[in-house]
């Protein structure tokens, strides 16, 4: 029995149980971590001879589906911040149209590739470094603090500086009070930030609700779960209509893996402490940004390249 | 076409007739014979690419090269270059009048690798077929031809067969020879011009191109119309899908998920 697939957006046959088993293990990651899994799977899929474009834009219509599989599984858990997630969603999108026409100035000056791949790396390092630090001094603690309440937290200046915001209101299911613009003006930052990275945003948005927003890290994975779930479906159908990028053969492969590996990601998410979740994914992060920070210095293999591919 | 051109056209092609036939090489006739099996590849759900077998008679003592050659078109690409420490895109780059697919064989592999830009065969001659923009330097030129040329390889969608055509014992001053390409799995739908020449001393004294064609059929042709001529409910379909598929997969692990 042949395991290939024609593809018919893709142009390409391609094996099955690769894509299969590629869609199950960033779906279980997505599940685990709460983030869409746009920065692994897209690369991936060009490595398995998927041409950019469609790869990122079909990955967008399985992060959906996976997204809404997580979304809701966590959602039956009680971990979804609807009010908060909406906030966030509303500044997402107005920071991803903020971040296409940045990256179309960008373009006409003849620097959005060395912007966009500056911005990947510096992000990645960021983030994946100092969740990575922060995780590794929390486990240490641990041990001293078991079987004592965890002290409240020192008011630092950005907490002052959060509770000086005006319309301060209450996130029950975070269990946080502050102001809704918070969370608009974090949203705008993240949609700029992935419109210019052309990611759905979930690996910025997990950090910046945690340490920005100080929610708990498993309503954290839920409500990111729901804000991707939106931003990809827009992305889906903005795609499908203005590029032809869309293979829904493709998607639907990668989004059977993709959902049956959330629910399995979703479980171990539920036996995972906080910091082991956020140091396993401040270890991928990482990872990722050593790979495109060695392929940014490591001579070229071809000097040409087709168009759409970071 | 009127009386006079068309009797202006056969007084033209009276003396190149006689010509031709004067060559001890083409006396045997004009046609090659030229076969295609299959003339029409279907791509349907489990393509996998497909063996295409050309059959055609050469004169004894001929070389033979067979080329199966894509519409022409233009690629849009970016070229890498170095900015500081860094390697990035740097700019776009634009081949003209490229075939979408090139493979080559011949009787003689030699004949490849000597073929000159001069030749009307393999990849010198596409170069000088092809223009380029994009670049500053007309050096550059060949060197990003090159690269062209190493990506198509890559991509399988150019190939210069090292295996020689077949060919069999003469029978009547004439020798059947056979080609086999691979299509391969990323050939994109359209028409192909599957040619060979016969060469004699260095020079082509004989051509003949038949027809192959790709295309779709059955459940990639009709998600292919459906993504290119109704975008938006394709996308809203695709979205629908994914929903529909994500709430089912996590509705059947509700039941064992214990909350």
């Amino acid at each position: 029995m042949s395991w290939s697939l024609y593809l018919p957006v893709a142009g390409n046959s391609i094996n099955i149980l690769l894509l299969f088993g590629l869609g199950g293990a960033v779906g279980f990651l997505s599940g685990v971590f709460g983030v869409g899994g746009g920065f692994l799977m897209t690369p991936l899929l060009i490595m398995a001879g998927i041409p950019s474009t469609v790869a990122a834009a079909s990955d967008s219509n399985q992060i959906v589906a996976a997204s809404t599989s997580g979304a809701y599984a966590h959602y039956r858990l009680g971990n979804v911040d609807l009010k908060m997630g909406l906030f966030l969603l509303i500044g997402g999108v107005f920071g991803g149209t903020l971040g296409v026409q940045l990256i179309k100035v960008l373009r006409s000056m003849g620097n959005a590739d060395f912007v966009i791949k500056i911005t990947y790396v510096v992000m990645l390092g960021v983030i994946g470094g100092y969740m990575f630090m922060e995780s590794l001094q929390a486990l240490r603690k641990k041990p001293a603090l078991e079987g004592r309440r965890p002290e409240p937290a020192k008011v630092s200046r950005y907490n002052r500086f959060i509770q000086s915001l005006p319309y301060q209101m209450r996130f029950d299911k975070s269990g946080v009070t502050l102001s809704p613009l918070l969370p608009l003006i974090l949203g705008v930052f993240v949609g700029i930030l992935a419109a210019i990275m052309g990611v759905g945003g979930g690996f910025i948005m997990v950090p910046v609700m945690v340490y920005m927003l100080r929610m708990p890290m498993h309503v954290v994975v839920g409500t990111s779960l729901f804000q991707i779930l939106f931003t990809c479906i827009n992305v889906t159908i903005m795609q499908a209509i203005t590029n032809f990028t869309v293979d829904l053969v493709l998607a639907i492969i990668l989004l059977l893996g993709s959902t049956l590996g959330a629910q399995f990601g979703v479980r171990l998410s539920r036996r995972l402490k906080a910091d082991q979740l956020k140091i396993l994914l401040a270890s991928i992060v990482l990872i990722v940004m050593v790979q495109m920070l060695a392929s940014l210095i490591i001579p070229p293999h071809l000097m040409l390249a087709h168009k759409g591919g970071h | 076409m009127g009386a006079r051109s068309y009797f202006g056209q056969r007084l033209v092609a009276v003396p190149g007739l006689l010509l031709i036939l004067s060559l001890p090489s083409l006396a045997w006739g004009a046609s090659l014979d030229l076969k295609v099996f299959p003339s029409q590849v279907e791509i349907g759900a489990f393509f996998r690419g497909h063996r295409v077998t050309v059959e055609a008679m050469i004169p004894q003592g001929a070389e033979a090269v067979m080329e199966v050659v894509g519409q022409a078109g233009d690629e849009h690409l970016m070229r890498k270059g170095r900015e500081g420490v860094l390697w990035l895109n740097v700019g776009e780059i634009e081949f003209h009048g490229a075939p979408s697919l090139y493979m080559v064989m011949s009787t003689n592999p030699k004949l490849l690798e000597a073929a000159a830009a001069a030749e009307p065969w393999g990849y010198p001659a596409l170069k000088t077929r092809m223009t380029l923009s994009g670049l500053g330097q007309d050096p550059q030129r060949d060197e990003f031809f090159e690269q062209f040329l190493k990506l198509k390889e890559s991509e399988g969608l150019y190939t210069t067969f090292q295996e020689p055509i077949k060919t069999s014992p003469a029978t009547g001053g004439l020798v059947p020879v056979k080609g086999e390409f691979q299509l391969p799995t990323n050939v994109r739908p359209g028409r192909y011009e599957v040619c060979l020449s016969v060469i004699q001393e260095g020079r082509i004294t004989a051509k003949e191109c038949g027809e192959l064609k790709v295309m779709m059929v059955g459940f990639p042709a009709m998600i292919a119309t459906l993504a290119y001529q109704h975008g938006a409910i394709y996308g809203i379909l695709a979205v629908v899908i994914a929903i529909i598929t994500g709430f089912a997969i996590g509705f059947i692990f509700k039941g064992g998920g214990g909350h």
